[in-house]
């Protein structure tokens, strides 16, 4: 690789460019750089002026120059001038319209957190240049390039105007100089801000410079980055409208193992023999060819338009990044059919390992948190480049991304991708957001959001291998219902939660840094603020490189912090004593409790899992509980468990002795005794159901009243009358009963009383009732001994 | 003193469960040559979970053996945890419907301490195998349909009833599962039974629980279709 590179200024004043210039190139008094300001000027003055887009020197620096400017210090008096040569020189080129001062502004930053702040913003819209003499920017600014698909550079100017650009290892190894010299100064602010930035660039270029592993493939040549500046790659339609639903491809022959195929790209074209299967899923075959390249076949049912036009738009950008397996060149068969795509070889074990604690311990026995670290960090520079280029991932699961034991990512699966108006047709619940479930994933286009619900979901379950982040206790174990509830369980702050799930979890949650908490509960509760915007690839990087340093620094006080699985929850403060259990002899395994009466730490005599172990024990679910806390043996609940049965109708919890059947007492079964069907015993009513029970009140129709003729007596009543064997009786007067009033004119004449007293009147009062009553009596009596008589 | 992060598997393995009830008839008609392809059928599915990636961290694996009376013969566990070795001497009548009560009385407990431990989990799957006619409790037995049926209506149960042999009344067991055939092993072909149960286990294990897992009963050689 080359040591320095010299770009020419003139590539990022045109339309899509921007070129910034810092204070340093300003005071930079070395003799071999003298007129470099000059130079850069006449080489691309012409095309600033042409473009409209001249040189940006953000205000902050016109300030910090002009202050610089007005100083007095005989020792720098060399360094005053100059700073006043350069205020008169920018204020002339701005009249000129060659320099522009009004961006940038932020009393509170130096001037070159200005710039961080302007290329990570604009890093996915414009070629940017910054012109800058300090190390950290530049490391800055070359691990931005590394995630963004422009072409992000940044670099000292020379004598004649060009960019100097200097290697990866060049710029290491200033900022480990600059490092060391402002921890010797004990700039804390310096250190803080160089340490992750140097860490993350040393796991990203350092030891592990990519060769150029395409040797076995002649034909196919991709540019390889000469000095760690990533090319532009031009993106993709971030805006393309869904391109609708896919429709399968007619094909011939499906190539397998010892067949030949096909390839072509804009490289190159050619044949390769189908050497080993490596894998079969869902939509193909993968094989090797030619050793460190891979060639997926697709199913027959997966030969669609829509895979071969994905294939077609990657393979003829060239696209070619360490850990993303870019299809390089569409493959068809004999007959010149799309059959499916080369793309460089994986190495390394599905995500699926960090997934469980069991294999992941068998897969990375060493591994500290600091590993799962780098991991998030690489598979988020991937996925950051991806969505520089404007491709959603989409099927974000943990069989779709590999990692080696060096801890680099490898993006797979590049035909189920989004782009261009293509959807990703595949989805996987645990990994959709709640906007996305429910809907079938082939029908449209991802939205940005669902997609960085995914990556949240991902990032937590790496650091916490494998747990869901909606776990939690009291579900019935329907994922799509976990997330749609938005219930993270995970607490933080003020903010506990008592659905949190067992295990040691909770001790892995509480060992992060409370900063990654936050934006995790933000995230994932429904009541967090990024709920419905979760944080961008590169805001989570920001975020896992600071952890990374983090594990690093001395704030981490915590030894146990650096372990993958803590066995206890964060020491509360750095002066909190941290010692060694006094029976398992596990280092660093108790913490003192900080008491506010005494105001001093207690430090218990063994730890938890000493303590729980030391504890009676449950004879029925083998939980530890405190002395006294069994009862026969066992605890509360087991008791309750074991005394207690669920009724199996309606799911009340009862005592067994008054479950009869399986079955508490409101569920028992009765039979009615009119109908004779089986009825709840709790809706009989007097031995009925409710349907006997609201016709045994109803008046039979059929059976009139011998006086006034009208319906007079209900089922219940006849019902006992043939009960007794008794005949049933014929009129209101025979069940003690009126007949009811009516007007003279409704009555009927065959309703006439021989003895002429009116059965009833509307002046009846409740006096006279009883006599009336008395009378009826006498009737009905009377009647009787008729009718026996007769 | 040795501590494992594993101790309590049951907490600290996060991944989705699959439990699977094995409810089987063990009455006197089993014995001999039947009973004992069964068992080897059962030690080859618990082989076959255990080197499947997928099924070896959630199937969680049951059995209840009825014959005079029902016995939980090996309650839920994961494959690292459970006993592998049974030993079972048929005799005796089918209780069938008390098979089921208590295989189902089981999968309700497990349930509850998913639940209580936030562990996630698949439908359970029930497999109930017999080779009579069940003469045990007529209501134990009215229960366990109406129990099996209605969870199976609400998604919260898979149900396989299959038929061991001639004698087997499919006509009972084909109502613990109306909406789908019941099955009848061609002779005593366990072997090929349990190799299918233990990739469907693995097919489930690979997808995401909430989903709706396809069964492919066709896919099932060896069983024939009534």
């Amino acid at each position: 690789m080359a040591v320095r590179e010299l770009l020419d200024p003139i590539d990022f004043v045109g339309p899509s460019g921007r070129l910034f210039v810092d204070t340093s190139v300003f005071m930079d008094d070395r003799p071999d750089r003298r007129g470099g300001l000059k130079a850069l000027l006449q080489r691309c003055g012409q095309a600033i002026l042409l473009n409209s887009n001249p040189i940006v020197i953000p205000i902050d620096v016109v300030e910090e120059l002009t202050k610089q400017s007005r100083k007095v210090d005989p020792e720098r008096a060399e360094a005053i001038r100059r700073a006043g040569v350069a205020v008169g020189f920018i204020e002339d080129a701005a009249a000129l319209g060659l320099v522009r001062t009004d961006i940038g502004h932020d009393s509170k930053h130096y001037a070159d957190s200005v710039f961080e702040a302007i290329f990570t913003r604009y890093a996915k819209q414009y070629d940017m240049c910054l012109l800058i003499n300090d190390i950290t920017p530049l490391l800055h600014v070359r691990l931005l390039s590394h995630t963004s698909s422009k072409m992000l550079v940044a670099g000292s100017l020379t004598s004649d105007g060009r960019i100097d650009i200097e290697s990866n290892q060049v710029l290491y190894e200033r900022g480990v100089r600059k490092l060391r010299r402002k921890q010797d100064e004990g700039d804390a602010r310096e250190v803080a801000a160089l340490s992750p930035l140097l860490a993350d660039f040393k796991g990203q270029f350092g030891t592990s410079e990519p060769a150029d592993r395409r040797s076995g493939l002649t034909v196919l040549r991709s540019p390889s980055p000469a000095s760690g500046v990533r090319r532009r790659a031009e993106p993709f339609d971030g805006e393309a409208a869904f391109r609708g639903a896919d429709s399968s491809l007619s094909v011939g022959t499906i190539p397998s193992v010892g067949h030949k195929v096909h390839f072509t790209s804009p490289s190159g074209s050619g044949s390769v023999v189908l050497d080993e299967l490596l894998g079969e899923g869902g939509e193909g075959a993968a094989y090797a060819v030619d050793g460190d390249r891979v060639v997926k076949i697709f199913d027959r049912d997966h030969v669609t338009h829509h895979r071969r036009a994905k294939v077609e738009q990657f393979a003829s950008r060239n696209l070619f990044s360490e850990g993303i397996c870019f299809p390089e060149a569409v493959v068809t068969n004999d007959a010149g059919e799309f059959v499916g795509y080369m793309m460089p070889r994986a190495h390394g074990h599905e995500f699926r390992v960090i997934m469980n604690p069991r294999r992941f311990l068998k897969a990375f026995p060493g591994w500290t948190k600091a590993d799962l670290v780098d991991v998030c960090i690489s598979f988020l520079e991937k996925v950051s480049y991806l969505h520089s280029l404007n491709v959603i991932v989409g099927d974000i699961n943990p069989k779709n991304v590999i990692v080696d034991a060096s801890k680099n990512v490898w993006m797979i699966d590049a035909d189920s991708w989004q782009v261009d108006g293509y959807p990703c047709p595949v989805g996987t619940p645990m990994f959709t957001s709640a906007s996305a479930l429910g809907r079938p994933y082939a029908e449209s286009l991802r939205t940005n959001e669902e997609e960085l619900f995914a990556i949240a979901t991902m990032l937590f379950m790496i650091l916490i291998t494998g747990q869901f982040p909606y776990a939690r206790t009291g579900s019935d174990g329907d994922i799509a219902r976990l997330i749609k509830d938005g219930n993270f369980a995970f607490q933080v702050g003020e903010r506990s939660n008592r659905d949190q799930p067992e295990g040691n979890w909770k001790y892995m949650w509480s060992h992060m840094p409370r900063a990654l908490k936050e934006m995790f509960w933000n995230t994932f509760h429904r009541d967090g603020q990024r709920y419905t915007s979760p944080p961008p690839a590169e805001e989570w990087l920001r975020a896992f490189r600071q952890y990374r340093w983090w594990l690093g620094s001395d704030k981490n006080f915590d030894p146990m912090s650096n372990d993958v699985y803590p066995f206890r929850f964060k020491a509360f403060k750095p002066d909190t004593p941290i010692l060694e259990c006094s029976q398992c002899h596990r280092p660093h395994a108790l913490v003192g409790e900080w008491d506010e009466a005494t105001q001093e730490h207690s430090t218990p005599e063994m730890c938890f899992d000493c303590r729980q172990q030391n504890r009676p024990k449950c004879s029925d679910c083998g939980t530890p509980r405190p002395e006294g806390a069994l009862k026969d043996g066992r605890c509360r609940d087991c008791n309750r468990k074991r005394d207690y049965g669920t009724c199996e109708r309606c799911g009340t919890e009862k005592p067994h002795r008054y479950l009869i059947g399986g079955r508490c007492s409101k569920c028992q079964l009765g039979t009615c005794k009119t109908c004779k069907m089986p009825v709840l015993k709790s809706e009989l009513t007097y031995g009925r159901c409710g349907a006997c029970e609201r016709r045994a009140k109803e008046l039979d129709p059929l059976r009139l009243c011998t006086d006034c003729r009208q319906p007079f007596i209900d089922f219940e009543h006849i019902e006992w009358f043939k009960g007794k064997g008794l005949d049933v009786a014929k009129s209101h007067v025979a069940i003690k009963k009126q007949c009811p009033p009516r007007t003279a004119s409704t009555r009927p004449a065959s309703a006439q009383r021989p003895q002429g007293v009116p059965r009833a009147s509307t002046t009846t009062t409740k006096q006279a009732a009883p006599k009336q009553s008395a009378r009826s009596q006498a009737n009905l009596w009377e009647r009787m001994k008729k009718w026996w008589n007769v | 003193m040795a501590f494992n992060i594993r101790a309590d598997d049951l907490v600290e393995n996060p991944t989705p469960r699959v439990p699977v009830s094995l409810c089987i008839d063990t009455s006197g008609s089993m014995a001999g040559e039947k009973i004992r392809e069964l068992v080897a059928g059962i030690g080859l599915f618990y082989d076959a979970i255990d080197e499947d990636d997928d099924a070896h961290d959630s199937a969680e694996v049951s059995v209840v053996a009825f014959n005079s009376g029902a016995k939980l013969v090996r309650d839920f566990a994961s494959i690292e945890g459970l006993q592998r070795d049974i030993t079972i001497t048929p005799s005796g009548l089918t209780h069938l419907g008390e098979g089921v009560n208590l295989a189902l009385d089981t999968l309700e407990k497990r349930k509850s301490l998913y639940s209580d431990t936030g562990v996630l989990y698949f439908q359970p799957w029930l497999v109930l195998m017999t080779d009579g006619q069940p003469n045990g409790d007529k209501s134990e037995l009215e229960r366990a349909i109406e129990r099996v049926t209605r969870m199976v209506a609400a998604k919260k149960l898979t149900v396989f009833p299959i038929a061991i042999g001639s004698d087997a009344d499919l006509a009972v067991l084909a109502r613990f599962a109306p909406e789908q055939p019941s099955l009848r092993l061609k002779g005593i072909d366990f072997k090929e039974f349990f190799e299918w149960l233990s990739k469907s286990v693995a097919k489930v294990s690979q997808s995401m629980p909430g989903g709706e897992p396809s069964i492919n009963f066709s896919s099932i050689r060896g069983i024939e279709d009534l």
